[in-house]
């Protein structure tokens, strides 16, 4: 079964960029601009892994993840932060909320991929 | 919830770069109104490479170093005044982020153009401000026909395939938050703390290098061999 993947980013380019990484895998990446349109596609799609920005208009990534740990029928996804943020005592915050990991931007596709394939079990699609 | 670790190991274990203890301690050293310029050349005098910046930044019309009036941090600091220490610290991982960015991103290797061409025709303007016990805008600007360029290589993509000029700004303001994401990482590290605004885009004619009130600005022009660029910097450490 496909495994789903929710790229949280107000950037078109990120979630361009990590839809063309998972392109060669069995995954479906599904996307969202900010936290409150990333929280209700959560809800919707109960995806496997959420790559969340932190920096976004509407909601930002802190709120979305504090809201998704509070919500029983959530707070088992596992988010890997995809962020430019990267000060000592912001990640040291972030880390309480409960991350599986952080992956600072500029990024390479396969550092993401390194990342995601800790969390969950992906697979080539077959040829 | 289990138990966190020290900011410093956090960032280890997540793989997170340091920013260089010198520049680190130059940050929080030069931001203080009253630091004594014998503690701040002793801390320039220690690296080799602020040391060489801060020469360069005092001999600004020399060709090369055989040519420098001024050969030592403390005629230097005389000449110059402390606002170039700032400068030079808060330039340093400025460049890093730009450089590391665009290699990342797009495989260019942009190296710092000694005497960079002014941009002569409209161009596009990424500002982004930062806000809080640091103020000011850091801001790229590039060439239209390399701002296409840029966008192509980011998103695998050749240029004609990108009709949509939104892309290509969206790329652009993706490239410059991560380089003063970067940046402002490095600021709050040094203790001075501050949040960003969106990036805006325009297309300017304009060229000036803008300085607002109290604040100290800086332009490097950067070349790759397909790319050319510039980054201001605009910046008040004194402004809480």
């Amino acid at each position: 079964m496909s495994i789903k993947i929710l790229s949280v980013d107000d950037s078109k380019t990120i979630r361009m960029i990590v839809k063309r990484t998972f392109a060669p895998f069995d995954a479906t990446v599904l996307e969202a601009c900010n936290g409150e349109e990333g929280l209700a596609t959560a809800a919707a799609e109960k995806p496997d892994l959420i790559v969340l920005d932190i920096t976004m208009p509407v909601m930002d990534g802190v709120t979305m993840l504090t809201k998704l740990k509070e919500d029983a029928a959530l707070k088992g996804i596992p988010v890997i932060m995809l962020t430019a943020e990267s000060g000592r005592e912001n990640v040291a915050f972030i880390a309480k909320l409960g991350v599986r990991d952080y992956l600072v931007k500029p990024f390479k596709d396969e550092q993401l991929i390194e990342k995601v394939i800790r969390v969950i079990p992906l697979q080539k699609k077959a040829a | 919830m289990p138990p966190v670790a020290p900011a410093d190991e956090l960032a280890k274990c997540y793989g997170l770069e340091s920013v260089p203890e010198s520049v680190r301690r130059l940050g929080k050293l030069v931001s203080q109104p009253d630091a004594s310029t014998e503690d701040v050349a002793k801390l320039i005098s220690s690296d080799k490479g602020f040391t060489a910046r801060l020469l360069r930044a005092a001999n600004p019309r020399a060709a090369s170093e055989a040519d420098y009036s001024c050969t030592t941090v403390e005629e230097a600091l005389q000449r110059t005044g402390m606002g170039i220490v700032l400068l030079v610290a808060m330039y340093d991982p400025l460049m890093a982020a730009v450089q590391k960015t665009f290699q990342i991103m797009l495989g260019a290797e942009l190296k710092i153009e000694a005497r960079p061409v002014p941009f002569e025709n409209e161009h596009v303007l990424c500002e982004i401000s930062f806000a809080g016990k640091a103020t000011g805008t850091a801001a790229l600007r590039l060439t239209t026909p390399t701002a296409l360029q840029v966008a192509a290589r980011v998103l695998g993509m050749s240029p004609a395939e990108l009709e949509d000029p939104a892309v290509v700004d969206d790329v652009i303001g993706e490239l410059s938050n991560m380089v003063v994401g970067n940046f402002k990482s490095n600021l709050c590290d040094a203790n001075l703390n501050c949040k960003l605004s969106p990036p805006a885009i325009t297309r300017t004619t304009q060229f000036e290098l803008r300085s607002t009130e109290g604040a100290l600005a800086q332009r490097i022009g950067l070349r790759a061999p397909d790319l050319d660029l510039f980054v201001d910097l605009n910046v008040n450490p004194w402004s809480e």
